[in-house]
């Protein structure tokens, strides 16, 4: 399946999915130690993201984010590429300084036509589904 | 995105590599804003935590800020001139000092003024209405718009930094009139707001901002407040929501009137609050046993008159011993405290002054013997119960109840 988005970062990567169903932030959101994700109860609670194309409806709050961003990047725990029904300025501004490729507004609804652990190819504006 | 010339130079390298970086960081935020230009910015605010290598790479060949450029209070209560008193570890001490000195030595080179203070309109920073700026910190965002009626984004630490860099913003968001007009409608009934304390104001904005969430709010009937209490009110709508600006009708600039504050629309609702309200957010943090180790102040940073108030409070006094007084103030108020002859009032007493963010502390710093904490801050009570994961309990009141906590 091939997917068009308006590119917020370009960039080219192939990576697994997480298909995250709630608002992320890299701020309690995200375990800045392992890559994991810290959600309490949900059903991905410690499915890493680090590597992975991380696939939400959209991010949330936090104006220390980008820096907790920059520093998962050194470590190489932070996700390789971003996916999101609406990209709003925190997440934008994260994908943006650790140059990591991410999109938004696509035709489609991405949570329904990509599932976690799908390898998902990103070139450009286009998004492929394996 | 359509760039000025300078602005192109700054893009292409003329003006070295870390404008270069900084341009381009800013380039494709503004573009994924929806942002058609950049606009000159007159002051910018940055938060003194950069992961040092960032900083290093947006500032080299930096020898010029491209804006007036001030420092929010070093973070977590870490207070870079008493902090053995205050009681935090040495470990913890050594590992915050040795990157802070390397950060203000490039603080210096390009010219940040360190006034570390969330308060920077009292440190020489005073952003006038309808002013462009690009200032850090969410609470002090509301304040910026909501006050002084300048015009921030809520931007993130990285895209600050960058406009604090190269002088520059992307035009988007609450730089436009439109975006700034007020949507949600608060009218305070049965509320005797002559009575209400510190703690109360913070309560008022703690459960406004849960109901307005992200979207703009005026105050269609509150009386004329001076700045300790709006100080209280304001910064809780940016923790329980995510609120960038909130019209007071006869206090913010642009809202003059109620009509002004709506843009001459109907609001998209009407949220009355009376005592109900504010009983229920003040019991969120409320607790049976006073007996606290630790008194918090200063989230925001208090200013000259309640530091004149608490020197009041305590002259003459001494803390009970084992028990704690942190003061976040700036470091300029702090002077002017020490001529007026609070601050030794305060110190002889037992309290100490920090220059530092006193809203999210986990332990470290807070010593390891503190399991109970007294403010009158909402955002304080916020954050610090979080951070430390339940090990701490946060207590609010007013100021002199807070005090009484921990005097003999």
């Amino acid at each position: 399946m091939v997917l068009k988005g308006r590119v917020i970062n370009a960039g080219s990567v192939t990576a697994e999915a997480v298909v995250l169903d709630t608002p992320f932030s890299f701020i309690g959101d995200f375990d800045a130690d392992t890559g994991r994700l810290l959600l309490g109860g949900h059903a991905l609670e410690g499915e890493s993201i680090a590597g992975k194309v991380l696939v939400m409806p959209t991010g949330k709050g936090g104006t220390i984010a980008p820096w907790i961003a920059f520093e998962a990047a050194k470590r190489n725990i932070a996700p390789a590429a971003i996916l999101c029904r609406k990209g709003e300025p925190i997440t934008c501004e994260c994908a943006i300084t650790i140059d990591i490729p991410m999109l938004d507004s696509f035709e489609e609804n991405i949570l329904d036509v990509i599932e976690t652990g799908q390898r998902v190819r990103i070139d450009g504006d286009t998004v492929t589904v394996e | 995105m359509k760039l000025d010339q300078y602005e192109e130079d700054m893009l292409a390298g003329k003006h070295g590599p870390g404008k270069r970086r900084c341009m381009e960081l800013l380039t494709k935020f503004g573009e994924a804003m929806g942002a058609d230009r950049m606009v000159p910015i007159r002051s910018a605010h940055t938060m003194p935590k950069e992961p040092l290598e960032l900083l290093e790479d947006l500032t080299e060949g930096v020898d010029r800020l491209g804006a007036f450029t001030t420092i929010h209070p070093t973070m977590s209560a870490f207070s870079l001139r008493n902090w053995e008193q205050m009681g935090i570890s040495p470990d913890f001490a050594e590992r915050e000092l040795s990157v802070h000195r390397k950060r203000q030595e490039i603080y210096k080179k390009a010219g940040f003024y360190e006034t570390y203070t969330c308060l920077p309109m009292l440190a020489g920073n005073l952003a006038r209405p309808g002013e462009r700026v690009s200032w850090i910190g969410t609470g002090l965002q509301l304040m910026a718009n909501s006050i002084l009626g300048a015009r921030t984004n809520r931007d993130g630490t990285v895209v600050n930094l960058a406009g604090a860099i190269t002088g520059r913003a992307p035009y988007y968001g609450f730089y436009e009139d439109e975006n700034r007009k007020a949507q949600v409608q608060v009218d305070l009934k049965s509320l005797d707001v002559g009575r209400m304390d510190s703690a109360d104001w913070g309560a008022l904005g703690y459960w406004v901002g849960a109901k307005a969430e992200s979207r703009n709010v005026v105050f269609s009937n509150l009386p004329e407040l001076d700045l300790d209490r709006l100080r209280y009110l304001l910064p809780p709508l940016s923790v329980t929501g995510s609120v960038g600006i909130c019209h007071i009708v006869g206090v913010t600039p642009e809202a003059a009137s109620l009509e002004q504050a709506l843009g001459n629309r109907p609001p998209e609702e009407i949220i009355t609050v009376g005592p109900d309200q504010v009983e229920e957010a003040r019991s969120l943090y409320a607790r049976g046993n006073r007996d606290v180790e630790l008194t918090i102040f200063g989230c925001p940073h208090c200013t000259i008159t309640e530091l004149g108030v608490i020197a009041r409070l305590v002259k003459g006094k001494r803390l009970t011993p084992g028990k704690r007084l942190w003061i976040g103030t700036g470091h300029q108020t702090y002077a002017l405290a020490v001529l007026m002859g609070f601050a030794k009032d305060i110190e002889d007493a037992g309290g100490v002054f920090a220059s530092a963010c006193m809203s999210a502390i986990p332990e470290p710093p807070i010593p390891a013997s503190v399991k109970t904490v007294s403010t009158n801050s909402f955002k304080a009570a916020h954050y610090i119960s979080r951070l430390t994961r339940g090990a701490v309990e946060v207590w609010t009141a007013d100021l002199q109840e807070c005090l009484e906590a921990v005097l003999d």
